[in-house]
């Protein structure tokens, strides 16, 4: 009867199941990018997946603008969509072979970028030869959207990382923001002890759990979590210890305070409660929402590691670069960008005072605008310093498990602050990230 | 009726019985047609995507490139080999065997105060402890994380009632945070269950509980004895109901911990979600996976059918 | 007399402190939508004066009336379809109960112990196959036909009294007609718990519309407030307002339906 009922039942689901397998077999054809002889169409519709009205959708669309000066035929569709939604949708449309739904432009979230890429390289296309002047980016932020030597991405939306400081509590311990250029954890750590000791406010604070602040670290050192084999690089990597046991001290000696979610995370500066903070520049957009403290923060680059090869007070933290879909006008959104993102200083005058929206494109960098002073940094010209940050940012090392990693990395950060030994929880780490790899 | 065999009545009671065979057997078939509108959606946007599921749990594979996996089950012995599984797996069987419990039993003690109609306020209690799974989950996690911080709303509460000597870090250790999510848990879905038990109460008929009262028992044996029964149909329905929700439980995992820390508070569909759409895509596993959560809901929902779902 | 008012203290002590433990993260919610985000953060318990001008930050960055629009229509669609649905097939369990229709109930239970994550790519495939992509229609059909209501009105339906169909039958009455006139009208207080809890699951769901609906054309309200959290910088004051928002339709309707819950089977047919 179970049996009867059930062939009953699925009749009705297999004749669905016939119409749909005809969408599986056919495969899809070999997706050129576009070249820089290309034809570029004069007229069209672009379509853009990217989040943030403020930030990312804003500078599209003043970009459109600017493109439709030269091309008034070409319109552009900018849809709002988060980026954990672009994942979904992403994933889903290459699972159903539904590719041509895609937008022409995407914005990828440069730690996911790679990933997107080896899983579906039929989405997206090759912009090697599109013409993107790809040298004039710093190579580490290329870096994040460079598969097999070829170019997907034209980056964004810049994840320097900058140390953000509150000039009056540092004033109370006799400190200075120049006391904190290009300085050693080690500096940090005594500083940080000294402010805590003085204003009672940890010098710095993090998301637990999160790796975001180990990453930072690790990069800084021009270190990744995979090694030139794509072989995952954690139980043996000596820079990573550094990092952990760093991080440890920092916790240990109050200096660093872990809050249990971003929001608190956000909460600690905007409240006060704790005297800076360590992340993408992006960071001060939420610090600029406590208008109370205003011309009381100054920025400078990041402490560095102590007895590493290869270190630096330069890293980055996020950031994002614009992908172009295979299946859809893939000259015209190239020409977009590149006119655009990748040519037009006039865009990153424009985008930057009203959103805070940092070019990764060097040629902007070199304009008035940012060398304007900044009121709420006490004057301080903080986009050209960031700027000047990010030529310097070494590379990092991303790949399709990054996020398996990171998070196996937090993990074991985790029981390092609960007492377990570095080695024993990177070794366990790097079992379950090889597992994940399998 | 059994009528006695002789021949004069034979003919019409067989007559008889064809005429109620026929509208039983109509009856039978209109009980299909009614059945039949679900049926069909369900077959559709259920069992078809199911078995396409099953078919893909046996693959193996990255982003669109997929072969049959070797051996077939090779997914499915991959999960004993998986120690964030493992972990997933004890977390939220964790939260089934503490929370559905002291949930439902909740619920039922709740449903049958809101019952009694000499109770003053009826509809005001009934709508506040409704509103929780009305909030949004949004507002939900942030008060929830605000309350546990280290220096919250209960902290501040625990120490000022001399209950505690230092700030506990809720969220920040493996069991207390279990408790939070548990706590969570409660908090959001107690008052849906009591509606459902209310509901049920509503069927009850009041000359039941009458009738016991007449008898002399007191509440709890007219509870225990008298509404617990009538009532069975339905606490078996929610307590199935919890069971499947909570072997599939999200929300709380991922926006009050976050699966921390170190992975110890995440559950089994939350991994699930990781593995399909935040990590490098695993679809093969991640299908295999849930069909792992189908057979654990299967097997324990059989069971409190077995025990509960008997035809008196 | 003065007894059984004492005997009551507890039970009203007890609602109260269960109340207040319910409603303490609303008000929070509804606090926050008058204050800035800094206040927010700062867990601010007090109503500010920003309402307003979170109200403005609101309609400016977003489409909210669009997005209520589009929400209610995907949860009063999939409410009424729903309720008919699953309480016909509920009916149909259990009055005309056989071995075989115990055996479709236990495979269509089945169907609800699946994670959708699993079974979402699929379904997405198939509404692509016929062209469904985009539409109202393709948010609304997967939510119709439910396991757990059906289960729900089987369950209800057990205790509707037998005497009452028997007799309607007597008096000529078709399947059909006993089922909208008898049932429907006794079965109130489980028709209302229904109607809020399907309402509600389609008004919150996410995951499959923001799948489904590919160029945000009919973007709901879930898919508003996931906008409104992607950001660099959350205006936490305007997203409470937002959340605030989204949750009174549910909250309104469980007021509306209220009264099912009050009158008891023996009051509504006898």
């Amino acid at each position: 009867m179970f049996e009867l009922n059930r062939r009953h039942l699925l009749a009705g689901a297999l004749s669905a199941a016939a119409v749909t397998m005809v969408g599986c077999s056919g495969s899809d054809g070999d997706s050129e990018g576009p070249k820089a002889g290309d034809k570029v169409p004069t007229s069209g519709e672009l379509s853009v997946w990217c989040w943030d009205p403020a930030f990312n959708v804003y500078a599209m669309k003043e970009a459109a603008k600017i493109y439709q000066k030269t091309s008034p035929e070409v319109k552009v569709d900018v849809k709002e969509t988060p980026w954990d939604d672009i994942q979904t949708k992403v994933t889903t449309l290459a699972q159903s072979k539904k590719g041509d739904q895609l937008p022409d432009i995407l914005l990828v979230q440069n730690n996911a970028f790679q990933k997107n890429v080896i899983n579906y390289p039929e989405l997206f296309a090759d912009l090697s030869d599109s013409g993107v002047a790809f040298d004039e980016f710093g190579e580490s932020v290329v870096g994040y959207s460079k598969i097999d030597g070829k170019n997907y991405g034209v980056p964004f939306d810049n994840g320097t990382a900058i140390n953000a400081l509150r000039t009056d509590l540092l004033e109370k311990v006799g400190l200075k923001v120049s006391d904190f250029t290009d300085i050693t954890w080690d500096d940090y750590l005594t500083m940080g002890k000294d402010v805590k000791a003085k204003t009672g406010k940890p010098l710095l604070s993090a998301q637990s759990g999160q790796s975001d602040m180990l990453m930072m670290m690790l990069q800084s050192a021009g270190a990744s979590l995979f090694g030139d084999d794509e072989k995952a690089n954690i139980a043996n990597n000596e820079t990573l210890k550094v990092v952990m046991k760093y991080y440890g001290e920092l916790m240990k000696s109050g200096v660093l305070v872990e809050l249990n979610s971003w929001d608190q995370y956000i909460g600690s500066f905007v409240n006060s409660n704790v005297a800076g903070t360590i992340n993408g520049v992006w960071i001060l957009g939420s610090v600029q929402t406590a208008k109370d403290q205003a011309g009381k923060w100054e920025i400078t680059n990041v402490p560095k590691l102590v007895g590493v090869d290869g270190a630096t007070n330069y890293t980055a933290n996020g950031g994002s670069s614009w992908a172009v879909s295979a299946k859809g006008d893939t000259a015209l959104a190239a020409d977009l960008l590149k006119k655009t993102f990748a040519g037009s200083t006039e865009l990153y005058d424009t985008i930057l005072p009203k959103s805070g929206a940092l070019a990764n494109w060097s040629p902007a960098g070199k304009s008035e605008v940012y060398k304007k002073p900044q009121p709420f940094f006490n004057n301080q010209p903080i986009y050209s310093k960031v700027v000047e940050f990010a030529g310097k940012v070494p590379s990092n090392k991303t790949g399709a498990y990054y996020y398996e990693a990171r998070d196996a990395v937090a993990a074991a950060m985790v029981k390092v602050l609960k007492g377990t030994k570095i080695d024993e929880a990177l070794a366990e780490a790097q079992k379950n990230v090889e597992f994940a790899m399998k | 009726m059994t009528a006695p065999p002789t021949s004069e009545v034979e003919a019409p009671d067989r007559a008889q019985g064809k005429v109620r065979f026929r509208s039983e057997q109509r009856r039978n078939l209109t009980g299909w047609v009614f059945l039949l509108p679900a049926a069909i959606l369900i077959c559709l946007m259920n069992f078809y995507p199911m078995v396409q599921a099953l078919i893909m749990s046996l693959k193996t594979g990255r982003g669109t490139r997929f072969r049959w996996a070797d051996p077939l089950w090779e997914n499915y012995t991959r999960l004993f080999d998986d120690d964030i599984f493992r972990t997933t797996l004890f977390n939220t069987f964790f939260y089934l065997i503490v929370q559905v419990p002291i949930m439902l039993g909740l619920a039922l003690l709740l449903a049958t105060l809101l019952n009694n109609p000499n109770l003053r306020f009826r509809g005001l209690w009934r709508t506040m402890i409704f509103l929780p799974c009305a909030v949004s989950l949004v507002s939900y996690s942030l008060v929830f994380r605000t309350m546990f911080a280290t220096d919250g709303l209960v902290n501040d509460t625990l120490i000022g009632l001399h209950l505690s000597n230092a700030p506990i870090d809720w969220l920040g250790n493996t069991w207390t945070a279990r408790i939070v999510i548990v706590l969570g848990l409660l908090w959001r879905w107690t008052g849906y269950n009591m509606v459902f038990f209310l509901a049920g109460l509503q069927n009850i008929e009041s000359s039941t509980l009458e009738a016991a009262r007449v008898d002399g028992a007191n509440a709890w044996r007219t509870f225990w004895h008298v509404t617990v029964p009538q009532l069975k149909p339905m606490i078996l329905l929610c307590a199935i109901m919890s069971t499947n929700g909570t072997l599939q439980l999200f929300d709380e995992s991922w926006n009050l911990t976050q699966g921390g820390p170190a992975n110890s508070t995440m559950t089994m569909s939350h991994y699930l979600y990781q593995l399909s759409f935040n990590r490098n895509p695993n679809f093969g596993y991640a299908s295999a996976l849930s069909y792992a959560i189908l057979i654990m809901v299967a097997v324990l929902a059989f069971i409190q059918l077995k025990v509960g779902d008997k035809r008196d | 007399m003065t007894r059984t008012r004492l005997r009551k203290i507890p039970s009203y002590l007890f609602l109260a402190i269960a109340s207040l433990v319910s409603v303490f993260p609303l008000f929070f919610m509804v606090v926050s939508a008058t204050n800035t985000s800094q206040e927010v953060l700062n867990s601010k318990l007090w109503p500010g004066g920003h309402l307003v001008e979170n109200y403005r930050h609101l309609v400016q960055a977003q489409d909210l009336w669009a997005a209520l629009w589009h929400s209610a229509a995907n949860a009063v669609g999939t409410t009424l379809l729903s309720l008919l649905v699953c309480s016909i097939a509920g009916y149909g369990f259990e009055v005309y109960h056989s071995r075989g229709k115990d055996w479709l109930m236990g495979l269509i239970l089945l169907a609800m112990m699946i994670p959708f994550a699993a079974t979402m790519i699929p379904l997405f495939r198939m509404f692509a196959e016929l062209d469904m992509i985009n539409s109202m229609m393709a948010v609304i059909l997967p939510a119709v036909a439910t396991p757990f209501l059906i289960m729900l009105f089987r369950q209800s339906a057990r205790s509707f009294p037998h005497e009452i169909i028997e007799a309607a039958r007597i008096d000529g009455l078709s399947e059909l007609r006993i089922f909208f006139t008898m049932f429907i009208p006794t079965m109130r207080a489980t028709y209302a718990a229904a109607a809020v809890i399907t309402f509600m699951a389609a008004w919150n769901n996410f995951l499959w519309p923001k799948v489904i609906l590919v160029n945000n054309d009919y973007q709901t309200i879930p898919m508003l407030i996931s906008n409104l959290t992607a950001g660099y910088v959350t205006d936490y004051g305007m997203l409470m307002l937002a959340v605030l928002i989204a949750s009174l339709p549910t909250m309104v309707l469980f007021l509306l339906l209220q009264r099912a819950f009050t009158e008891g089977i023996t009051g509504a047919v006898k």
